[in-house]
């Protein structure tokens, strides 16, 4: 046999090595880890269903979501061994116990925030911002990079004059919250603003916390004489699921002063707010009939005044403005920066626009079933600053106003926001990846150096 | 230098397509067309590697660096890129070495596996490209059908690169001791 044909094999070592990189790439780097906080949820992209109408007083929005269990617990005091304990803090991905609400929440703009309509949320996510592996020292939440002298320095925010005149002039983002624990039970949103932080409204926030610090023990407990109960049961609130007609919130009519000569059992669990009614500004956003889950969905309706009155903390709307809209939920038991988000859609009073609100005379609207159809997405850990870095190759692109749909589909901004979780331990393998493949060709090539010589060489040009 | 780098893509893509077509020719045909073919091949694959060293270097300046290496999707283009340079090397120096002899015997036949091998990975660099410039194409939904979506960076777990360096190794001191043994 000649050498040409006994080695000529060792080509396969290319398809060999080639063929093993494909059967295994993208593994062995991402993984949940929470000392980063990362955690990385199973589904990347969910749908959301919006529907918006109006008439002459108030304007309405309805959600419609899926999820699989509804979570209308949030942050718990359980009673173990002579303490109260509390569970369902924010962390990373889901709470293990269930012990988190669901949220819809919706950002709105009149076109006063530059860039709002074409990035979104994105606008909104600072340096240091609470959640990222490397978050400030103290948190951070939402805030507009027109609030900051140094975008990329959270600490760096502007004077309190400047911040004035910048929120005099609208540059701010209304923020409607709707939470499952938090202002549900009382058929109440939050309202919510954006601006050098995210805040509340003036007035009364529709809950507080249920928790007596000197007394080291709740301020409240559920009232016996109106439940049937002092406390929720953990073993009967499986993975946070409260059944139909179980009292699952503290508010004037469930709640009584926290009775501490109460024989209180391991197990007992009381929740760490109180649901109260909203006053001023901060109320409102209320939820027209009730939120509902059923069959694996989240139905809710809320609506508000087309004018608050609150210029200063809410968009005014008017019959035929034009303006932006960004959606984010929260389920499975997730809270801060875990939760889906969609990309700016924008809304017409009555006009044309990706989400026409429908103009209809009398109390409420009738909803058909014309719905819009968002897909919401794993933001993962991708921050303003990063955008408009030489870190981002699109950053000359948001210079000139491309807006993020024109590049992006949602499903690839989540994969990017997972592997940016990842960055630098991604590059690193790729980096190997990239040489190892090249090393394999030169061993390839060495061993057919035999196969190839030309002493071995035949005829001229021709194949035999 | 985007522009640049679009427009000099053309021949290194041209001219390794060109040598993939020779190949085929010149190993499966007989005739004119195919003595041609295996004569024009070496200057064919030189030239290739010239326009490809040149276009890879002006792909580098399209972005600074820190952007490139933060997008999957150019990490993905940069590692075929360069795996598709390193085949058509691989080429180039095994023609090279051959001489006149490079389609005789089995040898037609490790050219025809790294010349598919090698236009399978450059036109997903070219289809990877057209991502980058928002002109997606048909072909990466097959590369996803086949297990790879192009958003997601390509890379391998270490154990994985280890056996990629060991059969790069094994192969070349398997190959050493075959003509040793054949002398």
């Amino acid at each position: 046999m000649e050498i040409s044909s006994r080695a000529a094999w060792l080509v396969l070592g290319l398809p060999l090595a080639l063929g093993l990189a494909w059967i295994t790439h993208g593994t062995g780097v991402i993984q949940n880890d929470p000392d980063r906080n990362i955690s990385i949820p199973e589904e990347l992209t969910m749908p959301l269903q919006v529907q918006a109408a109006f008439n002459d007083t108030h304007v309405y929005f309805r959600y419609r979501w899926p999820a699989s269990q509804p979570h209308v617990l949030h942050d718990v005091l359980i009673y173990q061994n002579g303490e109260w304990i509390r569970k369902g803090g924010g962390m990373p991905g889901p709470n293990p116990e269930g012990f988190h609400e669901d949220r819809v929440s919706m950002m709105l703009d009149d076109g006063s925030v530059p860039g709002f309509d074409r990035y979104g949320g994105y606008i909104a996510i600072g340096a240091g911002a609470a959640g990222f592996t490397d978050e400030a020292p103290e948190e951070v939440t939402k805030s507009l990079p027109g609030t900051r002298i140094d975008v990329t320095d959270w600490a760096s925010v502007k004077s309190p004059e400047t911040l004035n005149a910048l929120r005099e002039a609208g540059y701010f983002l209304d923020l409607w919250h709707w939470r499952g624990h938090r202002s549900n039970p009382l058929n109440l949103s939050d309202d919510q603003w954006v601006g050098e932080q995210r805040g509340g409204d003036s007035g009364t926030s529709p809950y507080t916390t249920n928790w007596d610090k000197d007394a080291n023990a709740p301020k409240w407990m559920f009232n016996p004489e109106t439940t049937g109960q002092f406390a929720l049961k953990l073993d009967e609130i499986p993975g946070g699921q409260v059944g139909p007609d179980t009292p699952y919130f503290l508010s004037d009519s469930t709640a009584v002063a926290f009775d501490p000569e109460h024989e209180w059992q391991n197990g007992d669990v009381i929740p760490r707010r109180y649901i109260r009614q909203t006053e001023g500004s901060r109320g409102d956003i209320k939820v027209q009939s009730e939120a509902t889950w059923k069959d694996g969905y989240w139905d809710v309706t809320l609506y508000r005044q087309l004018d608050t009155g609150a210029p200063t903390e809410d968009k005014i709307l008017e019959n035929q403005g034009l303006y932006s809209a960004a959606f984010a939920i929260h389920r499975n038991a997730t809270g801060g920066r875990w939760h889906m988000v969609s990309l700016p859609v924008s809304l017409g009073m009555g006009r044309e626009a990706q989400l026409q609100a429908m103009a209809f005379n009398g109390g409420q609207p009738e909803w058909g079933n014309n719905w819009k159809e968002v897909t919401l997405f794993y933001p993962g850990q991708v921050n303003w600053p990063l955008l408009i870095s030489r870190a981002h190759a699109g950053a000359e692109d948001i210079e000139i106003g491309t807006p993020v749909q024109a590049r992006h589909s949602e499903r690839q901004l989540a994969i990017y926001g997972v592997e940016m979780e990842f960055n630098n331990e991604i590059i690193s393998q790729w980096l190997l990846t990239l040489i190892a493949g090249l090393l394999a060709m030169l061993g390839v090539t060495i061993g057919l150096l035999s196969v190839f010589s030309a002493r071995s060489t035949n005829r001229k040009g021709a194949r035999s | 230098m985007t522009g640049i780098h679009h427009m000099l893509v053309h021949f290194p893509l041209g001219f390794w397509a060109l040598a993939t077509l020779m190949i085929l020719v010149g190993s499966f045909f007989k005739g004119r067309l195919a003595d041609i073919s295996r004569e024009a091949l070496l200057p064919i694959l030189v030239l290739s590697l010239l326009a490809a060293a040149i276009t890879v270097a002006s792909g580098f300046l399209v972005w600074p660096l820190e952007a490139a290496l933060a997008s999957p999707l150019t990490r993905n283009h940069i590692l075929t890129a360069l795996w598709s340079l390193g085949i058509f090397t691989m080429l180039t120096v095994l023609v090279w070495r051959a001489g006149s002899g490079a389609f005789e015997g089995a040898r037609r036949w490790v050219l025809v596996l790294l010349a598919l091998t090698g236009m399978s990975i450059f036109a997903t660099t070219g289809t990877i490209g057209g991502h980058l410039v928002g002109a997606t194409t048909q072909f990466s939904e097959l590369l996803k059908l086949l297990g790879w979506d192009v958003y997601n960076t390509f890379y391998t777990p270490t154990w994985v690169i280890g056996a990629l360096v060991l059969i790069g190794l094994i192969c070349a001191v398997a190959g050493r001791i075959s003509q040793r043994s054949a002398r």
